[in-house]
């Protein structure tokens, strides 16, 4: 497993065109990122598609991550996760419906898979833990699903903008928690 | 509120803004203010931090080394068309890559690597030719032993590199007088070393004269993690 400080090297030597560090990227990240991708977009040639994608765009941009003032995995993760969720709505729209839901909600993992990955998810989770559980679903929805509104109102059967009130309601008392 | 002043809006705003739950419409908007408020976006980047850690509730998936080589033929070039749409361009930069590599063949008294990246056993099937490889990636050194065999009288044995689907590319003749070499690869030939097959030919003397194999392949091996 690499540290914050291998990708980070990794980074800055790819920003200077170093081939072989961005291989060293590549085979540190891409299983994470390629798994972000396919829970995203539930389609595996999709997903495979949007990789190739992804660390195109990391080869490229390595050298201005920094400007964000974001870590370096972060910063893989939101590349990856932004390009996964620009696909699917882009095929949403294309399909011009919904269709996409009930196939989405199979490729959540099960209760024990998210157990696991709660031990090691850190702040987040715990102040999602705080949060009235269809109220924590409802932000995992948008982050690990690529949910819209007018997804979360369907599944939680409510109006959109009383989804949207939640939701805001929800970020605001997540962000309260994540300072305690 | 926070020590960054910002309203309970726009935190929640930019928080929507990170989940991708605006309207592309309010989306822009926002991002139009990013630039001129630092505060705005340190809030977004406080977000996706803190966000960042549910991606690890999606299971990692080893993607299928198809997307590497997409992505590396797409960002460095093409080198992994499929055998018979590789035209005599190739061959030529094959046998000019060659050439290039020819005089390292004849350096004097290599050594093994002491760490080696890569190593492998090139073998015949009836142990006729046997050679030890291992490569420096530190100093893109392929290092060489002949521990068994020699070319038929009048003939040549030539080293092939085959990485992925990608055509042999030539190494160069082996030498017939010394047991131990060193060659240095091109930077090009040193990305997808793993995995990656060292192949022997029966060649004419001074080697294919196509840039490609013409005579039997002798011996084989995989380049193997050290």
């Amino acid at each position: 497993m690499a540290t914050r400080d291998n990708i980070e090297d990794w980074l800055a030597r790819t920003a200077q065109g170093d081939r072989a560090a961005f291989k060293l990227l590549y085979r540190d990240t891409s299983a994470k990122l390629f798994g972000l991708c396919l829970r995203i977009l539930n389609d595996r040639a999709e997903a495979e598609d949007a990789l190739q994608e992804v660390f195109v765009k990391v080869w490229h941009g390595a050298g201005s991550y920094r400007a964000n003032g974001l870590s370096p995995m972060t910063w893989l993760i939101a590349v990856a996760r932004n390009h996964a969720i620009d696909r699917l709505r882009r095929r949403q729209a294309a399909a011009g419906g919904m269709d996409e839901a009930a196939e989405i909600a199979d490729a959540r993992p099960g209760p024990e898979a998210q157990v696991m990955a709660r031990a090691e998810a850190g702040r987040v989770v715990a102040c999602l833990d705080e949060l009235e559980g269809a109220r924590a679903e409802a932000v995992r929805g948008a982050y690990l699903d690529g949910e819209t509104y007018a997804d979360l109102a369907e599944r939680f059967s409510v109006p959109f903008n009383t989804m949207r009130t939640w939701l805001r309601r929800s970020l605001i008392k997540l962000r309260e928690c994540l300072e305690r | 509120m926070s020590a960054t002043d910002l309203p309970d809006d726009d935190r929640a705003l930019a928080g929507e803004y990170v989940l991708g739950l605006l309207a592309p419409d309010e989306a822009r908007a926002f991002a139009a203010r990013l630039a001129d408020d630092p505060a705005l976006a340190a809030e977004v980047a406080r977000w996706q931090e803190d966000f960042a850690p549910l991606a690890g509730e999606a299971a990692p998936v080893m993607p299928p080394a198809r997307v590497w080589r997409a992505t590396s033929a797409r960002l460095f070039g093409a080198r992994r068309r499929g055998w018979l749409t590789w035209g005599l361009p190739l061959a030529a930069a094959a046998l000019a890559i060659a050439l290039m590599l020819a005089p390292d063949l004849f350096s004097r008294g290599p050594t093994a690597p002491v760490d080696p990246a890569f190593r492998a056993e090139i073998a015949a099937e009836d142990g006729s030719l046997a050679l030890a490889a291992a490569y420096d990636a530190d100093t893109g050194a392929l290092y060489l032993e002949r521990r068994g065999g020699s070319p038929a009288p009048g003939r040549a044995h030539e080293l092939w590199l085959i990485s992925g689907d990608a055509l042999p590319v030539s190494l160069g003749v082996l030498p017939t007088d010394r047991t131990a070499l060193s060659l240095t690869l091109d930077p090009e030939l040193r990305r997808d070393l793993e995995g990656a097959t060292l192949a022997v030919s029966d060649e004419p003397l001074g080697g294919s004269p196509t840039g490609l194999p013409t005579g039997a392949v002798l011996a084989a091996g995989t380049l193997t993690p050290a």
